[in-house]
């Protein structure tokens, strides 16, 4: 596989270790990955909003548990520390959807400097997605 | 001569068993062996596959008390 898509949406810090684990594999193997963040996910790209993640619903009082046994498993436990390992890999872009930025308040100002910047849904299905080998939606 | 390099990954899990190990074969020759200790049992599956889709040999498998051992080939 040389490129794969994934579409985030949840911004619930367990529910975003999976698309962020599986973009570490693929980018760890070469593949380029390429990240839209959506809805509320779209927070996670900005440093105020990637802090504040928790574990949200049925699951919160177990956060600082989980976190425990991520570091355990060897990865960043923190997001921001996460997205930065994975911008490190040089194989990984990070999108916020203009409309979940315009919504939930991302903007240039804020956007982490790892993110590639705001970019319109269709520009990323078709120049992102529709070309990838693998596409995922989170 | 074979250089043989190992690579623990004991009590981590996925993604970074692999994560590390496409690091650790990164920086091998042609012909340099990789010994993993890995404790995640989904290695089971994804070290072979690994093997498979980017044509290293995997030379050895093995489980040990509390883990596995895989023994690679850098082609």
């Amino acid at each position: 596989m040389q490129s794969m898509a994934i579409v985030v949406r949840d911004d619930s810090y367990d529910k975003l270790l999976t698309p962020f684990a599986f973009a570490y594999l693929q980018a760890s193997e070469g593949c380029d990955v390429d990240m839209l963040f959506v809805n509320w996910a779209v927070r996670a790209l900005t440093e105020e909003g990637a802090s504040a993640i928790r574990i949200q619903g049925d699951h919160a009082d177990q956060d600082a548990w989980v976190r425990e046994q991520v570091a355990k498993a060897g990865l960043p436990a923190e997001i921001p520390d996460l997205i930065r390992a994975l911008k490190a890999t040089g194989k990984v872009n990070f999108y916020a959807c203009s409309l979940a930025a315009s919504i939930f308040g991302v903007n240039e100002d804020n956007l982490l400097p790892e993110a590639s910047g705001i970019v319109g849904a269709s520009w990323f299905v078709n120049e992102k997605a529709a070309q990838a080998d693998h596409c995922q939606y989170f | 001569m074979t250089k043989r390099t190992i690579l623990d990954t004991s009590g981590k899990c996925c993604p970074m068993p692999i994560v590390e190990l496409n690091r650790a074969m990164g920086r091998l020759a042609a012909g340099d062996e990789l010994e993993v200790l890995a404790t995640d049992p989904g290695t089971r599956t994804d070290i072979p596959a690994w093997c498979e889709r980017t044509g290293n040999a995997l030379l050895e498998t093995s489980s040990m008390e509390g883990g596995f051992r895989y023994v690679l080939r850098k082609k």
